[in-house]
């Protein structure tokens, strides 16, 4: 035993080396507490941010855009979940996450090329292994099951949906729907744009532009916790998820049965241009077109080189918009605007006559008519009926002698909104141009020469107009002077219902044009199309259909023949137009077809017009709507009634 | 031996209450932060903590039976023992991670050197147990420095520098206590404070420079060596006042923080139940420390207050190092948290030294 005793010699002095280590001991605690107190106390929000940091992470949630519907409620353009093939490395099994063996394996199976496909994963490498690395974006049904067959192989691929907005097929009503493409550079820095990131879809064409604020839903996402090597622990979600919230559906005021009729009429023919059909009183559309079309669920799914390339590089312009885009001579069609310029100034009654022998002598030039044995004598309402050109002319001379001549007719075609937009709710629209002195000065520093002004009489020369603008033009002619704004949006529903999209009253001024003036126009345009006229071709059997045809020459009647007799005849053949409204003291439809090298007015655009009503009148009858057959040759027949033929190319040429 | 009934009635029953309070508190984060919330169990830690608790309760209690003054006798026998079982390490220790430092037997890892810190408390009790050597001449401090350079060397080459520098506090409490001149502990202090330039321009490669610059500003390189560091602040001071909850720890539970189960417990501990949590931690191990120190206040002969202080001033001195270590405040360093951490060895060995505690005040009044 080692030699102890209660009270060892020393134990004073290790008493108090004891309390010192009991000091220390305090103290060191204390000073610990100060510590954590400092990091978990006062610090502590930037440490939590920290924290979060690390381990949160945010998985965007694409709100599908809002679905449209047609006035009759019919889905439009609706959206559909699109494949997307990714490689989520997290999910390797190899220890140091290389996918080279799987993404070989990946292309064989998706018909990929090898060498491009690794090196576009390599892209990506010093990304977080949990983003998904896209491999190819709307996959195929084909290449989607060839990857679903081969999971267990590639335990990295993943299948991604993601909405995608579905237009209808073949490209109905392309330039009103427009499409969606990812925000450029330029559209990021703009303030509409604010809070968007790169990769965002937004509208970037037709009415997916103008109403992408409403269109566009409110993305949701995910917040996942993610541990130290990236991957995602589902059973510690502790972030919130909000659901994204899809855009706002909208009601439009086209008529699908209308729209179908008038783009079907426009393909039997296989015709460029336009046509608009609107509620005259309103200003809704009914139907609208360009053609060609393009196919907007090639933008939606994300548009590749080779194709936009083919779009371009197209002669007949596709992507253009003919109808607010497209400026074209209006041809005899602008014989409205004289008429009704000629009777407002009180320059002629509406039985004043003209003789037309085939042609008129006026300065020292003449002028052919469209009726080379002449039209005889005429009064106002036969000469819009016949369109008789002379007539025209001489209404042309009448101005430049007794009234401001060009300055004249260009206050009236403004008036009837030639010359500005129509305000439609669509991007793009172009303004109308009637010449005028002052327009002459400012553009050309030249003066204005009494002679041009006889070919303005009948929409030749420096005239030149939207097929909106003109469309648009017989609303006023419908309803005595209100020009409508056409528009395409008849409501919006947010979640709440359908609600009505604010207009304003009145956007365009009213200039009323008096009931001795309109009526005779309106006898004249009517006899166009139910008398001896040029529009017989429009008549809808019970239903008074007015309007008026035109054929603008798109080159000289000498050149023509010459290219003609060359074999290039469809570049030359003239503009056809056909303007109208109905019925004649009912007006609930008016609208415009204008076909591009279409040849004569009543042989190409009528029918198509006639088409377009008699779809509208069964349907507001109840009645079955008609059907249209199209013969080899191009003849079509519409639901068996009078067959209309167009001439062949040689014989529209004058 | 057998521990008589009236012995049994001075068993320091609050000490051993706090030192299990601690080992739960250990077992419960252990659990929380190896949390699989795939298989929606703990890890394998957990279980393998579980099945070295009784193994440290039977320690605990030869320990406490045993007459510490005949320990203290043998303890040349378990000195010896220790580093016999180093020596077979050295030679033929399991490797994990790098490092030679465990014995496999009966399908359990042993770490001998875990046992160290007992084996030196021991033999420097017993050495400076006879009043007559109080640490003042340098024979017997080069004595002491021997019986600790000893089992220090062995241990650091495993490598295991943490462990091996718990040695060192051991023997600064034994001399301290012992009696060793102040004038010698401030000249200690004084050569070490001149000393510091010296191996820092001379003495360090630019690498371990570096790295203590790191570990003063671990912003520095917060990819690099200061990340453990960072993270560790970052576990600690997210946890705010309430924390995050059990098995709630982001920073550990999803593998931010490394050795999240093992060095930094306090750390997800401070995570999962905040500053108040760290309170309550704090308090109980400066309780089983005063209370210690109490056992040493009391011991009836210098032995058994030299035995008492050796082990809590390795006890105190990991407690302190780790726990500052968890808050981002000190260099890391492999050092475990005693009671808290994972790692039975160390359990073992910790619940052994409370024994002894327990063993000197229990007879205190004994001849």
């Amino acid at each position: 035993m080692i030699p102890t005793s209660r009270n060892f010699a020393d134990r004073r002095g290790l008493q108090s080396r004891l309390l010192a280590l009991r000091i220390v001991a305090i103290v060191s605690c204390a000073l610990l507490a100060v510590g954590f107190w400092v990091l978990q106390i006062v610090e502590h929000d930037r440490y939590l941010q920290i924290a979060e940091n690390q381990h949160l992470k945010t998985i965007p949630l694409r709100a599908p855009r809002g679905v449209l519907f047609d006035r009759n409620n019919k889905v439009l353009v609706e959206n559909t979940y699109s494949f997307t093939i990714t490689v989520l490395r997290d999910l390797s099994t190899n220890p140091d996450h290389n996918v080279d063996q799987t993404v070989r394996l990946l292309a064989s199976v998706t018909g990929l090329d090898e060498a491009r496909t690794l090196e576009e994963v390599r892209k990506h490498r010093r990304e977080p292994l949990y983003r998904p690395i896209p491999i190819i974006e709307h996959a195929t049904m084909a290449q989607v099951s060839a990857v679903m067959a081969r999971q267990l192989e590639m335990p990295e691929v993943v299948v991604q949906q993601e909405p995608t907005r579905t237009y209808p097929a073949g490209g109905m009503a392309a330039h009103l729907f427009g499409y969606v493409g990812e925000i450029q550079q330029d559209q990021l820095e703009k303030a509409e744009f604010s809070g968007l990131q790169s990769g965002a879809i937004i509208g970037q064409a037709g009415l997916e532009k103008t109403y992408n604020e409403l269109l566009t839903g409110q993305d949701g996402k995910r917040d996942v916790a993610v541990n130290s090597k990236g991957r995602e622990i589902p059973a510690l979600a502790m972030g919130e998820e909000s659901p994204p919230i899809d855009g706002a559906r909208l009601q439009l005021t086209i008529d699908a049965d209308l729209q179908r009729a008038l783009e079907e009429a426009f393909q039997a023919n296989g015709f460029a241009g336009a046509g608009m059909f609107l509620d005259p009183r309103t200003g809704e559309v009914l139907a609208i077109t360009s053609q060609p079309e393009y196919d907007p669920n090639d933008f939606a799914g994300g548009l590749n080189r080779a194709k936009w390339n083919k779009l371009n590089a197209d002669p007949l312009k596709p992507l253009q918009d003919r109808l607010l885009q497209g400026r074209y001579q209006p041809g005899s069609t602008f014989k409205i605007v004289m008429s009704i310029a000629a009777l407002s100034e009180g320059l002629i009654t509406p039985d004043f006559k003209v003789y037309c022998p085939g042609k008129a002598t006026i300065y020292d030039h003449v002028y052919n008519c469209d009726k080379k044995e002449g039209h005889g004598t005429l009064d106002l309402r036969q000469a819009i009926a016949q369109s008789c050109d002379v007539y025209f002319y001489q209404l042309a001379a009448m101005m430049n002698a007794r009234l401001k001549g060009i300055d004249t007719i260009h206050e009236y075609a403004a008036q009837l909104g030639l010359t500005d937009r129509t305000g439609i709710d669509l991007p793009g629209e172009a303004a109308g141009l009637v010449a005028s002195t002052e327009w002459r000065m400012r553009t050309a520093g030249q003066k204005w020469y009494a002679g041009e002004t006889i070919s303005v009489g009948i929409g030749q020369g420096p005239v030149s107009v939207t097929p909106i603008a003109l469309g648009t033009m017989m609303s006023a002619i419908a309803t005595g002077g209100t020009l409508a704004t056409p528009h395409v949006v008849k409501a919006v529903d947010t979640g709440a219902g359908w609600t009505p999209v604010p207009r304003p009253a009145s956007p365009r001024p009213v200039f009323p044009i008096k009931p001795e003036v309109l009526e005779p126009v309106r006898d004249g345009l009517w006899a166009a199309v139910n008398g001896e006229g040029t529009a017989f071709a429009a008549r809808v059997a019970g239903h008074d259909v007015v309007g008026k045809t035109g054929t603008a020459q798109v080159v000289s009647s000498e050149m023509a023949k010459a290219m003609a007799a060359a074999k290039s005849a469809v570049n030359v053949r003239d503009n056809s137009w056909f303007v109208c409204y109905a019925s004649r003291d009912n007006p609930e439809i008016a609208g415009v077809v204008f076909a591009e090298h279409g040849g004569w007015g009543a042989t190409a655009a009528a029918p198509i017009a006639r088409y377009v009503l008699g779809t509208y009148y069964a349907k507001k009858e109840g009645r079955p709507l008609p059907t249209m057959t199209v013969a080899a040759n191009g003849q079509f027949t519409i639901n068996g009634a009078a067959k209309v033929t167009p001439a062949p190319a040689s014989a529209v040429i004058k | 031996m057998i521990v008589e009934r009236r012995l049994s009635a001075h068993i320091d029953w609050p000490l051993l209450a706090a030192v299990l309070a601690l080992t739960f508190v250990g077992l419960a984060t252990i659990y929380s932060v190896t949390w699989n919330f795939k298989a929606t169990a703990p890890g394998r830690e957990f279980w393998t903590q579980i099945y070295a608790l009784p193994l440290a309760l039977a320690a605990l209690g030869v320990c406490v039976a045993i007459d510490y003054r005949t320990l203290a006798q043998r303890s040349p026998l378990i000195y010896g023992a220790v580093v016999l079982a180093l020596l077979y390490v050295a030679f033929f220790g399991d490797v994990h991670g790098g490092a030679r430092r465990w014995i496999p037997i009966f399908g359990i890892n042993l770490q001998p050197s875990e046992f160290g810190r007992i084996a030196l408390a021991l033999v420097l009790a017993m050495y400076f147990g006879d009043s007559r050597r109080a640490a003042r001449s340098l024979s017997e401090l080069l004595t002491a420095a021997a019986m600790l350079g000893v089992l220090f060397f062995l241990i650091k080459r495993e490598p295991d520098l943490g462990t091996s520098l718990t040695l060192v506090p051991v023997l600064l409490g034994a001399v301290y206590l012992a009696g060793i001149r102040m004038k010698w502990l401030i000249a200690g202090v004084v050569v070490a404070a001149l000393l510091s330039p010296v191996v820092w321009f001379y003495g360090m490669q630019d690498y371990q420079r570096k790295r203590v610059e790191t570990s003063l500003d671990p912003w520095k390189d917060p990819r690099g060596d200061g990340y453990q560091q960072i993270q560790a602040k970052v576990t600690a001071g997210s946890g705010g006042l309430v924390g995050k909850g059990f098995k709630s720890s982001t920073q550990g539970g999803l593998g931010f923080l490394p050795a999240a189960h093992n060095d930094f417990v306090f750390s997800v501990l401070a995570e999962e139940h905040g500053f108040i949590g760290v309170l309550v931690a704090l308090g109980l191990y400066l309780f089983v420390i005063l209370r210690s120190l109490d056992a040493a206040r009391l011991a009836r002969d210098r032995l058994g207050a030299l035995l008492v202080v050796a082990i809590v001033s390795g006890f105190t001195f990991q407690v302190l190092y780790n726990i500052t270590m968890s808050a981002g405040l000190a260099p890391v360093k492999g050092l475990t948290l005693p009671l808290m951490s994972y790692g039975g060895s160390s359990l073992v060995a910790t619940f052994a030294g409370f024994g002894l505690i327990l063993n000197v005040r229990m007879r205190r009044f004994t001849n």
